[in-house]
């Protein structure tokens, strides 16, 4: 018979019917001649139930309505398009935010618009409305002001604005070595998150605006998430390469 | 294809929940973790292969969406949902194997884990993932979720023997 080293994992391993059988007979054999080793053992076994009584179900059986209603609704959603058009599967992508639009008509009721624009500067097929005609921080955009701040601030800097706040949240490259910064605007009227790109100046590539105080069940995080990652998003510039990329735009502004 | 998977999803949400509230600590933001993860699920529904573990597949989507939004406001800093830390007050709920001050005990002993050590328990000792799965659930090699258990419930072993 092969020595065995009996380890912790082993033993644990064994506790845990993790082991194959002709191992497992080894340690059956030695927790019989060591007490132990089998003491051991059961000490392994009285671990699992500990940890099992510390996390009992009802943790999360809690499950808040809006949680449950939010999936539900975003099940239905995926059946009705899928009985219409038969044809190209829904993907996780950029057809994301366009059906969210549609199955979170209670959350957009509930306050958040959300704005995707193209490089072009169109926005599902249609021109992008002007400043005039759109109210709230997503009108506030194209404030020269803004550009300002995203070539000059580090991630995670505020700044007062005379209509809020900005907040740059995080830089980073797109594939083909675009700068693009993502930041958040508050103001009185809500709050906007936007990501903007190097191209000449700043250009706003994606917006999305949220009112305060309406419950919005997690979707901005996941728009913008869909988002980045469909623009092909890099990891965040951190600490020397997020000031290097920055003293970049100062030399090129 | 994509809502074949719906039903078993929302069946799943109170496990996706407990996770979630081990991985971020946070019930709101453990809340929109489920409901960002579903999202992805629901999207991603191809991606499952009939046959393995569905709950498996769906914590791997969870902890990666939980991972992204790591990613995300790393540099944003912490967010105000983290700072709300509630400490969960369990149950015994799976009968009288502990009295309630033994219960506290573990608790806080599991809370003051590192975060890669609470999860791989959650996993194996109440979801009774395999090693193997939850290797692919973390996206680490089997033998790492061997020593981290190993060392997590060693410890729990010693902290609590004294009692």
């Amino acid at each position: 018979m092969a020595q065995l080293h009996l380890t912790d994992e082993v033993l644990m391993a064994f506790a845990d019917g993790e082991l194959d059988d002709p191992v497992a007979a080894t340690v059956e054999q030695a927790m019989a001649d060591n007490p132990a080793i089998a003491r051991r053992v059961t000490e392994f076994l009285r671990s699992r139930r500990l940890v099992r009584s510390a996390f009992p179900e009802e943790m999360g059986a809690d499950v808040p309505p809006e949680l449950l209603a939010g999936v539900q609704a975003r099940i239905a959603s995926l059946e009705q398009p899928m009985r219409a058009e038969a044809g190209p599967e829904v993907r996780a992508g950029f057809r994301l935010p366009v059906v969210r639009t549609r199955t979170f008509g209670m959350a957009l009721a509930a306050g958040i618009a959300c704005l995707l624009i193209g490089a072009a500067g169109y926005f599902v097929g249609r021109q992008i409305p002007s400043s005039a005609q759109l109210a709230g921080p997503i009108a506030q955009l194209s404030d020269p002001r803004i550009g300002r701040i995203l070539s000059e601030s580090r991630s995670g800097q505020e700044q007062d604005l005379p209509y809020g706040r900005i907040r740059v949240v995080s830089t980073f490259r797109l594939a083909d070595r675009t700068l693009c910064r993502e930041f958040r605007l508050q103001t009185a009227s809500g709050g906007s998150n936007a990501v903007a790109c190097r191209n000449g100046g700043w250009r706003i590539t994606f917006a999305m605006e949220e009112a305060t105080g309406a419950y919005v069940p997690s979707g901005g995080d996941d728009l913008m998430e869909s988002y980045l990652q469909n623009a092909g998003a890099g990891q965040p510039l951190l600490d020397a390469a997020e000031i290097e990329a920055l003293r970049d735009v100062e030399h090129h502004p | 294809m994509p809502t074949a998977i719906g039903q078993e999803l929302v069946a799943l949400l109170p496990r996706l929940r407990r996770f979630a509230l081990v991985l971020c600590r946070s019930p709101s933001l453990a809340d929109d973790l489920v409901q960002g993860a579903c999202e992805r699920a629901l999207a991603n529904a191809g991606s499952f292969t009939p046959g393995t573990r569905f709950d498996a597949w769906a914590f791997r989507i969870l902890r990666n969406h939980w991972i992204d939004h790591l990613r995300r406001t790393r540099t944003e800093g912490m967010t105000e949902d983290v700072t709300v830390q509630t400490h969960l007050v369990g149950d015994a709920g799976e009968g009288p194997i502990l009295n309630r001050l033994l219960l506290a005990e573990v608790q806080q002993i599991i809370d003051a884990m590192p975060p890669e050590q609470r999860e791989v328990l959650l996993l194996v000792c109440v979801e009774n993932l395999a090693y193997r799965e939850a290797a692919e659930v973390l996206g680490v090699p089997i033998g790492t979720v061997m020593s981290r258990l190993a060392r997590a419930r060693k410890r729990l072993i010693e902290l609590t023997a004294a009692a």
